[in-house]
């Protein structure tokens, strides 16, 4: 009986597929428990997406459901109707995160272009001068002071931007990429062929730097699109007001419709004599994350490899 | 000083190209560093931050005074924090090391794209996602249970749905990290434990975990620098910030933006961010020099 089970075993190992094909049942009850953690993780999603599409009604008896019985274009109509203020804070947050993510990615990968340089004798000190911020930072009391009252700058888009546009470790991804990944070689071949730094720099470095560009990118623009905090302190005009201030102001704004009772009969009556708040909120929800989710796919090998960059110092 | 010169002037392209971060910094990050004297000074609008006058250390005594308040904020974060990094560092690595022994590899990565999405919602955003399950009169939860809990108003309740939201919110970005680091471990090791005949259980005790320490202890020491920091979307929105649940919901973070919202309590605020900074600044030089010693190359600095 026992050599019968070694002549087995080793019959099997002779046979057996690598440990990538083997489907054993601890197999199958992994497989489970990971897709039970991405209903955990997707669901909340998903329930975004219906929820905006949910009646109002059916919300208000029965909760919110991740599969509603009656459907309803009653959310997404209210957010519409919001049109011109919805279409102001799309403009808003699209021009700040495209020229935050532009600019600091064009500043920052210059600036690790800089100290990358070996023979910079100024580079050490422009490095230790990137590393501070990072250990040390005067928190958001004292920024808002400064940025208010002494640069004036209270109402002013450029705190959306300004803030946001350069980090100590994207700079640092940037400058390990070029250390690693874009060799020395080709620069200095550049030079002896009487190329200047500019040219050096915007004609050979940075088109080679694109997948830490990419990945950086990505996340500053997600980044851009998500703050709600510095918003929140420093914008007060509706036409300055990004998406993530009215989200937060949705709330207040359905409110204040159903309530005041100076809110022209006209416009109450574009509304159908009622406001669908639950869904128009997460309507609105949705319109808001709506454009990260359809770009995020494309990204996603990219900023996986920058994230896998950033971890490694050069 | 005339090789300054000469040298500057022959690096003059390298010195353009770095300026325009350089001056960013100076003003974003450098001068608002200048402003916490004010943790020392007597705040007011009128004669702004250099000219106020000192008052010493009035405001930290102001600070140890009011114990409560200062040792509820301190006492959150630092808990949170652990609480945080504590389990989620756990559920990272489990969640790596399940994705990469699954050997359905299509479904595997499916499944990642999905779980790292919530990532990318807004807190001002995740709260209505959270008020859709917890709230008391339309949520998910208290229809499915048919409970009434009044979850906004329940205090003891907000360290669990918080840490739900964030495990949620993080997870799956967070063991993309650990999983390139699985991604890299040599195959042979486990075609060797193979013919020695251990089991998938022994593989994972002996190979795979060994090979995830030093990523999770740079991970740790690096995230000790930021005890003092919170997610503050997850404080303040998240909890809509709601007064009565401030008792276990309010850390640093969100204090201050209180503070500032209400105008009041400047000095309190100052002191506190000081003492913030400086904890930072302590707790990073300390977790530095301890990754230099076991791990040179993850080191910052």
């Amino acid at each position: 009986m026992a050599k019968m089970s070694v002549k087995k075993e080793n019959h099997k190992l002779d046979i057996a597929p690598s440990r990538q094909e083997r489907v054993t049942v601890g197999q199958i009850i992994l497989a489970i428990i990971l897709i039970a953690f991405t209903l955990f993780a997707f669901l909340p999603v998903e329930l975004t997406f219906v929820a905006a599409f949910t009646d109002e009604k059916s919300i208000v008896q029965n909760g919110f459901k991740f599969w509603p019985k009656d459907w309803s274009l009653a959310g997404m109509g209210t957010v519409l109707r919001y049109g011109q203020q919805l279409a102001r804070s799309y403009t808003v947050t699209i021009f700040v995160t495209v020229a935050g993510t532009f600019l600091g990615l064009l500043f920052m990968s210059m600036y690790a272009y800089s100290i990358s340089r070996k023979d910079f004798w100024l580079s050490k000190f422009l490095s230790i001068y990137l590393l501070i911020p990072m250990l040390f930072n005067g928190g958001t009391l004292s920024g808002y002071i400064i940025f208010t009252s002494y640069y004036h700058l209270k109402d002013s888009l450029w705190l959306l931007i300004l803030p946001l546009c350069v980090t100590t470790m994207n700079v640092i991804i940037l400058r390990t990429y070029i250390a690693n990944s874009i060799p020395a070689e080709l620069m200095e071949a550049a030079k002896i062929d009487g190329a200047g730094e500019y040219y050096t720099f915007f004609r050979i470095t940075l088109p080679l730097m694109k997948p830490s560009l990419a990945a950086v990118g990505f996340m500053m623009a997600t980044t851009y699109w998500n703050d709600w905090q510095n918003a929140l302190l420093y914008i007060d005009s509706d036409a300055k007001k990004p998406l993530q201030l009215l989200l937060i102001n949705i709330q207040k704004s359905i409110e204040f419709l159903l309530n005041n009772s100076n809110v022209p009969a006209s416009a109450r009556a574009a509304m159908g004599g009622t406001i669908p708040q639950y869904s128009a909120t997460m309507a609105t929800v949705l319109v808001v994350i709506g454009p990260i989710m359809v770009v995020y796919p494309f990204f996603q090998k990219y900023f996986i490899k920058g994230l896998t960059v950033g971890s490694v110092k050069g | 000083m005339k090789a300054f010169l000469h040298n500057t002037w022959k690096h003059r392209a390298h010195v353009v190209m770095a300026l325009p971060v350089f001056l960013i910094l100076f003003f974003i990050m450098y001068v608002p560093m200048a402003g916490l004297v004010m943790a020392f000074k007597n705040f007011n609008y009128a004669d702004g931050i250099w000219k106020s006058p000192w008052n010493g250390i009035e405001n930290f005594k102001f600070l140890l005074a009011s114990k409560a308040t200062f040792i509820q904020i301190t006492r959150n974060t630092v808990l949170y924090y652990l609480l945080f990094t504590i389990v989620g560092t756990f559920l990272n690595v489990t969640l790596a090391i399940m994705i990469d022994k699954l050997v359905f590899k299509k479904l595997a990565k499916t499944m990642q794209t999905l779980m790292i999405i919530p990532v990318f919602i807004s807190y001002a955003a995740v709260q209505f996602i959270v008020y859709a399950f917890i709230s008391s009169d339309t949520g998910i939860i208290n229809h499915t249970f048919g409970s009434s809990t009044k979850f906004y108003s329940a205090v003891n309740l907000w360290p669990i749905i918080l840490l739900v939201v964030k495990i949620w919110k993080d997870t799956g970005y967070g063991s993309v990290l650990y999983m390139s680091v699985l991604a890299g471990i040599d195959s042979e090791l486990y075609e060797a434990a193979d013919i020695d005949g251990a089991n998938s259980w022994q593989k994972i005790t002996n190979i795979t975990i060994p090979s995830l320490i030093p990523m999770i202890t740079v991970m740790l020491l690096l995230s000790v620098g930021s005890v003092m920091h919170s997610d503050t979307g997850l404080f303040y929105q998240v909890t809509r910030n709601s007064g009565i649940l401030y008792e276990t919901t309010q850390v640093i973070d969100s204090y201050v933006l209180n503070a500032i919202f209400k105008n009041s309590n400047f000095g309190f605020v100052a002191a506190t961010s000081f003492f913030q900074s400086i904890v930072g600044l302590l707790l990073m030089l300390f977790a530095n020099t301890t990754v230099r010693k076991i791990a040179p190359e993850n080191a910052l600095f």
